[in-house]
């Protein structure tokens, strides 16, 4: 048996080694129980194991933690913290508390400790900035002029970088309107829904903020070119806050503002907003406004309905039947009397031979043609004759809606023409029974071959015109059961018209 | 209150259609009540310029299904109120200009809820929207403008009449000329579009006979030759477009036969097979390719109706595709008064 080995005396603090600690947190957590010996030690040993010595020093470790201490009497005191130095008892640390998150949202805890002492650097580094550039604004809106000029040398570059280092900072950059000096007199206001679930929405950061500044322009009812660029701003990320547009027209008139600038820039919103109409009206509010300039200079306007139709030819190129630039298409002609223009009717034309199916253009071309004030009885509907137009004229268009029927036999848009050509010049639809002729043969024979519904249709209503019910009987006999069997109905009742006439 | 298009997608259960297509009225009712709760979505917002108008939609969805109540209607008259301006019309949000599509909304809204005594106890009292509306006519042609920067669409002049019918104020615009500029509306194809020559297009159609009819005069009407124009709308597969040539569309079912009921020749068109389109439209049930945070909020079915099998729903589609089904009395729905 070997001499018994005495344990040797627990040293009470371990030697300061430096450590690497892996994160902040580990190296709170061990600063923590470094600031507590005895409590580790009574942790690894037991009170019972613990010596007389390290007892003592536990439970003056215990005073200190708990604070008893302050109520004893003077030389109690005295005595105690004596002890306390005698012992070498540190001062224990506090519990380490939560660090929070980061803006990323990572735990700072996560850190290593130079990690960490960087992060309060820039912590400290933003709150300089931050009073900085309070008193910035406190100095430059506030409006005293005379700090103004005595602090002149800080331009409003200053700030605007000192904003953006703020951003960076905080790791969220400021709004494109917080972050710019020129825009710090405005306070915006923001969304006010009033009370009720059914009423609060959500933005986007970028278009709040917009949002909010416009509001504050408008209440306090500003027209100053940067509205311009707010507006502009706001309709890049929503084109059909009707608002916003009104707005923009009613500073641009009051600025009295470049139009054809503004016609360049809508061209580009317009070509990326194919559905919105809020932008056609603003077209139209422009061109009025252009026209009172421009109207006794006949080169000006010549040129001007160029550049339109330029323009709508491009929105054509994407959808030929967007209602919104036909309509404002027929705004422009009334406008700018353009029904005897030989570009606009050659244009409509264009159209026509690219695609022979579109309704729009076979709809524009029957308003230039039939409601041309030159030759057309002003007070004429679209729906009754016009004995005032020329014979020359309804014999061109009915040459052109005839000439299409046979390129498109099946599309019922030149069929449709032809109607409403023959009844402005008020013919009777028998006048063209022969070309309808052509689409129909062996109408009563099993072997009855047909081109074209439309024909027929066509032909049943000459028949009933011309009073031959039987052959008009088989028509819509056969557009019925045949040829256009999802309006049966339709056909059933034409058929039971014709036996009561 | 929100609107606007998602989540889901029509007809896309599996990949085919159901043997029997049936119209399921629970989802879809959850899916208009969803819609509000939707506001961190981007799509929100960008419709906000709608809210009011689909808030109407959304009410006239409910409507027909026999669920009016699905909305809490106190919130619904707070968030309608709290859109109108001092001069009496109402904007589409708080915050959007008075506009006269939002005022109408915003008087159809409350005639539906039976609530237009709120206009005198906490608005600006009936008369004030009334002369709003009025105000908009322009005395020259007749028709109204949409605000004061005087945009001019067949669209207001419906709506016009339609709010003014329901406020009991027709005798506040000069009606004959309303009348007078509708009939120049009036094509040679037989139908009528946005202004005097501007193409055929079924919605213009809708807003010119309904005001026709709200002034009764639906005698000035070729019905036979719109009729015949109307019914051309239907394609193949049963759906009705908006214009020749174009794509069909469920807003059509509505716009269109609404309009055929309007000059009584309904019975013109396939009801069976638009009734089978628009049922297509429908969202069955969440579909596994649509596992978006929504629908991972939702654990029942939702429904709505898009404007095309395979499209996104949104509340107007919704509404019209219902009201489609409604005119050609489907079971289970409301009957609907086409104007
Ligand atoms: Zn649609």
């Amino acid at each position: 048996m070997g001499p018994k080995i005495k344990a040797q005396p627990q040293a009470v603090a371990e030697p300061a080694i430096p450590v690497e600690y892996r994160t902040v947190k580990d190296k709170l957590e061990a600063e923590y129980l470094e600031s507590r010996p005895y409590e580790v030690l009574k942790a690894k040993k037991g009170f019972g194991g613990m010596s007389a010595a390290e007892k003592s020093a536990y439970a003056n470790y215990i005073f200190l933690e708990t604070g008893v201490w302050k109520n004893w009497a003077a030389s109690q005191q005295k005595d105690f913290w004596a002890l306390v130095e005698k012992q070498k008892i540190p001062l224990p640390l506090p519990k380490p508390q939560p660090l929070g998150k980061d803006f990323r949202g990572r735990d700072l805890e996560t850190y290593t400790p130079q990690e960490y002492q960087e992060y309060q650097k820039k912590q400290t580094r933003l709150r300089q900035l931050e009073a900085e550039s309070k008193r910035w604004r406190e100095i430059h809106i506030d409006g005293d002029e005379r700090i103004e000029e005595f602090e002149e040398e800080e331009s409003q570059e200053v700030e605007k970088q000192r904003r953006k280092e703020i951003g960076d900072l905080r790791g969220k950059a400021m709004g494109r309107y917080e972050s710019d000096p020129t825009w710090d007199d405005v306070k915006p206001i923001p969304q006010d829904d009033g009370e009720g679930a059914l009423a609060q929405i959500a933005y986007t950061d970028e278009y709040s903020e917009a949002m909010g500044y416009l509001r504050a322009i408008m209440a306090a009812n500003e027209h100053t070119p940067r509205v311009l660029g707010l507006t502009e701003h706001i309709i890049g990320m929503n084109a059909a806050h009707y608002t916003v547009w009104l707005y923009r027209a009613s500073t641009l008139f009051a600025l009295n503002s470049s139009i054809a600038e503004e016609l360049k820039w809508l061209n580009e919103v317009a070509l990326v907003n194919q559905k919105n109409y809020q932008i056609w009206h603003h077209r139209q509010l422009l061109i009025d406004q252009l026209y009172t300039t421009i109207s006794s200079s006949p080169s000006d306007l010549e040129e001007l309905a160029k550049s339109e139709l330029d323009f709508m030819m491009q929105m054509f190129a994407e959808d030929s039947k967007n209602y919104h630039v036909w309509s404002y298409r027929q705004y422009l002609v009334r406008k700018l009397d353009l029904f005897s223009s030989a570009p606009e009717l050659a244009s409509v034309e264009a159209l026509l031979r690219e695609d022979v199916r579109n309704n729009s253009a076979w709809s524009h071309r029957f308003f230039i043609v039939f409601s041309n004030p030159s030759y057309c009885t002003p007070t004429s509907k679209a729906t009754e004759p016009d004995p005032a137009i020329p014979a020359i004229v309804i014999d061109r268009e009915l040459n052109f809606a005839k000439a299409a029927t046979f390129e498109a036999p099946q599309n019922q848009s030149p069929w449709n023409y032809l109607r409403g050509v023959l009844r402005k010049a008020d013919r009777k639809l028998s006048t063209e029974e022969e070309f309808a002729s052509q689409f129909v043969q062996d109408l009563e024979e099993d072997t009855v071959d047909i081109k074209s519904s439309h024909a027929l249709d066509f032909l049943a209503d000459v028949w009933e015109e011309t009073g031959e019910v039987k052959k008009a009987d088989r028509a819509l006999t056969l557009l019925g059961d045949t040829f256009d069997r999802v309006r049966k109905n339709y056909w059933e009742w034409r058929r039971k018209a014709l036996k009561k006439d | 209150m929100s609107l606007v298009s998602g989540p889901g997608r029509a007809g896309e259960t599996s990949g085919s259609l159901p043997d029997e297509l049936q119209l399921t009225i629970e989802p879809h009712v959850r899916y208009i009540q969803s819609l509000d709760s939707r506001r961190d979505e981007l799509e929100y917002w960008l419709t906000e310029h709608l809210r009011l108008n689909g808030l109407y939609w959304g009410l006239m969805a409910l409507h027909l299904m026999g669920r009016p109540d699905a909305l809490p209607r106190d919130e619904t008259i707070n968030f309608v109120l709290s859109c109108q301006h001092e001069n009496g019309g109402f904007g589409a949000a708080p915050g959007h200009d008075a506009h006269m599509l939002y005022t109408v909304s915003a008087v159809q809204i409350l005639a539906m809820i039976d609530a237009l005594d709120e206009l005198e106890r906490r608005g600006k009292g009936r008369a004030l929207v009334g002369s709003y509306i009025a105000g908009l006519q322009n005395t020259r042609t007749g028709t109204f403008a949409g605000d004061e920067f005087g945009e001019e669409d067949t669209r207001f002049l419906y709506g016009a009449l339609n709010a003014l019918s329901l406020l009991h104020m027709m005798d506040a615009v000069n009606v004959n000329k309303a009348v007078d500029y509708i009939v120049s509306c009036a094509n040679f194809d037989g139908g009528y579009g946005v202004s005097p020559g501007a193409e055929s297009h079924s919605g213009q159609i809708f807003t010119c006979l309904a005001a026709l009819s709200i002034a009764k005069r639906i005698d000035l009407v070729d019905v036979d030759k719109l009729g015949r124009w109307l019914s051309e709308r239907q394609v193949e597969c049963g759906g009705l477009n908006g214009r020749p040539e174009k794509a069909e569309d469920v807003c059509y079912s509505w716009w269109v036969a609404s309009s055929l009921a309007m000059i009584g020749r309904l019975h013109w068109i396939d009801g069976d097979k638009l009734k089978e389109f628009i049922l297509r439209c429908q969202v069955c049930s969440v579909s596994a390719d649509n596992s978006t945070e929504i629908n991972a909020r939702q654990d029942t079915k939702m429904g709505g109706f898009a404007d095309r099998p395979g499209d996104m729903v949104d509340v107007f589609h919704t509404a019209f595709g219902l009201g489609g089904l409604s005119l050609l009395s489907f079971p289970d729905l409301e009957e609907v008064d086409p104007v």
